[in-house]
């Protein structure tokens, strides 16, 4: 298991790709910085770097390239049939592997956010927001690596719900949020340190409650897919 | 033993019919990009994702149409079409452009490409006019149809038809630069990488992440970083041309007397997007 997930992180860092990640957390970084050098009110900027880069924006796509990542890219290639002919319970290749996309997600996006709440607000706030970062996170790898399990487009159908569904549906129609993790990790992180940046929509219990669905759901629905895994060829 | 790098004649028919030149390539290859783009000649699953985006404008397009012909207002007028459907397009170009250009890498066929007489130059510039003629009928088509519906229901006779005629070709020009735009930024970050995943991913992030810098911007205390804000991403770049060329200050983006400097950046960035484009293409690996 560990030697799974050892592999993973080698995939995820050994190439250039791994570069994909830096932008996002240095830009929510570098403008939280700007605005705090310049003097703006926290209230003002706040909201757009916090929520609407940090928690919109680079948490869902950095869980997307990470999770889809580790296990999609080995599916693309072929060499998941390496891993699936040793002796390990599907099991466990698949909590490796959600266990390395979590963590990675989740360091490369609570350590900007947690800068961007201090800078913003105050180290609770930063904390807060890091926590559920990381809860969010967990739900959004467990989600997309499923998905590059039941799909052979995972990084579109991933994509159709960031912009779709939390995108522009979670803005208008009120009824999606209850299936939208960006609104549970603003639930969380607005209970954890109520401030006027961050507005909460669903209960907290919704929010804790599904958040473990999608992750505990997703992992044994993508450990039950990989029971069951054929292998193909490229897609057309 | 015979001289080294003779290549012995063993008798075969030699190909003795026209021979078609970098014309023809770039013909073929801009039909094949374009159909392409839209699923043609693929699976259905492919059709899946660039037609369901058409749908979703056309509906609305429609939509459009029939409330206007009811009760006489519109719900966008031609520009703001292009605008409100922008995280479409965003998702189309997501799609579109890794399928042009990330597929060819991944297989491994640019060498073959090019040992015909092929030209970097052309290549680009045969996926770049695909994708742009994909993004602009993604856009215009709707807007024909906006087009039609005003037109039938008119109430001055031929003269209507013309009035409408001369707010659509505006609102077609509009969205030729929504496609250029998202067409160059796209195929520029698509071409970085083989995997289709991970070039959609990169496109998304790049359009996504802009947006909110606009955002930020614009709340610093000073007029010159709030009229300059809008160049900071490419949707509030196309709207403040808008603004400029219009001479508007009510679309939402407040550009004071700097539209000139949204009209050059625009184009330096489609032109800064296509050299690198070429740029990329100079040497390709052979695997």
């Amino acid at each position: 298991m560990s030697t799974v997930a050892y592999i993973t992180v080698r995939g995820l860092f050994g190439r250039r790709r791994a570069l994909l990640l830096l932008p996002l957390p240095l830009l929510v970084i570098g403008l939280a910085l700007i605005c705090r050098s310049v003097g703006v009110d926290a209230d003002q900027w706040g909201q757009a770097v916090v929520q609407g880069l940090g928690l919109a924006v680079a948490l869902p796509v950095i869980s997307l390239i990470v999770g889809t990542g580790v296990l999609g890219s080995e599916v693309d290639d072929g060499t998941i049939v390496h891993i699936l002919t040793k002796p390990l319970p599907r099991r466990d290749i698949i909590i490796a592997k959600l266990l390395v996309a979590a963590g990675v997600s989740a360091v490369t996006s609570a350590v900007p956010l947690f800068i961007a709440g201090v800078l913003a607000d105050s180290v609770k706030f930063g904390l807060a927001l890091s926590a559920a970062a990381a809860v969010g996170a967990l739900a959004y790898s467990a989600l997309f690596l499923l998905l590059s399990l039941v799909t052979r487009r995972p990084v579109l159908l991933g994509l159709v719900y960031i912009l779709i569904w939390e995108g522009l549906l979670g803005r208008w129609v009120s009824g999606t949020r209850v299936l939208s993790i960006e609104q549970y990790v603003i639930t969380i992180a607005d209970k954890l340190a109520p401030t006027s940046m961050l507005a909460g929509k669903v209960s907290v219990p919704v929010a804790v409650v599904m958040a473990l669905i999608f992750a505990i759901g997703g992992t044994l629905f993508a450990i039950n897919r990989l029971g069951s895994f054929s292998v193909a060829g490229e897609t057309s | 033993m015979s001289d080294a790098g003779v290549i012995h004649d063993i008798g075969y028919q030699r190909y003795q019919g026209p021979r078609l030149g970098r014309r023809a390539v770039f013909s073929s290859l801009y039909q094949h990009g374009l159909r392409a783009a839209f699923g043609f000649g693929r699976s259905a699953k492919s059709k899946i994702f660039p037609w369901g985006v058409a749908a979703i404008a056309l509906l609305v397009a429609v939509i459009n149409a029939a409330v206007r012909s009811q009760t006489g207002t519109w719900l966008f007028d031609y520009y703001s079409f292009a605008d409100s459907m922008s995280w479409l397009v965003i998702f189309f170009v997501a799609i579109v452009a890794p399928e042009l250009v990330s597929r060819d890498l991944r297989s491994g066929v640019l060498p073959l490409y090019f040992s015909r007489p092929l030209r970097a130059f052309d290549y680009v510039s045969a996926k770049v006019a695909a994708l742009v003629t994909a993004a602009w009928l993604l856009l215009g088509v709707p807007q024909f149809i906006m087009f039609l519906g005003g037109a039938f229901t008119t109430k001055t006779g031929m003269k209507g038809v013309w009035h409408e005629l001369g707010l659509l070709l505006p609102g077609w020009a509009y969205s030729l630069l929504w496609a250029l735009v998202f067409a160059s930024i796209s195929l520029l970050i698509a071409s970085l990488t083989g995997k289709r995943a991970f070039a959609a991913g990169g496109i998304v992030a790049v359009f996504l992440m802009t947006t909110p810098v606009v955002g930020v911007l614009s709340v610093l205390p000073s007029d010159t970083s709030r009229h300059l804000a809008g160049l900071a991403s490419p949707m509030s770049l196309i709207a403040g041309v808008e603004a400029w060329l219009r001479g508007r200050g009510d679309l939402g983006i407040d550009v004071g007397d700097f539209g000139v400097i949204y009209g050059i950046e625009a184009f330096c960035l489609i032109f800064a997007c296509l050299l690198l484009l070429l740029a990329r293409y100079r040497k390709v690996a052979a695997l």
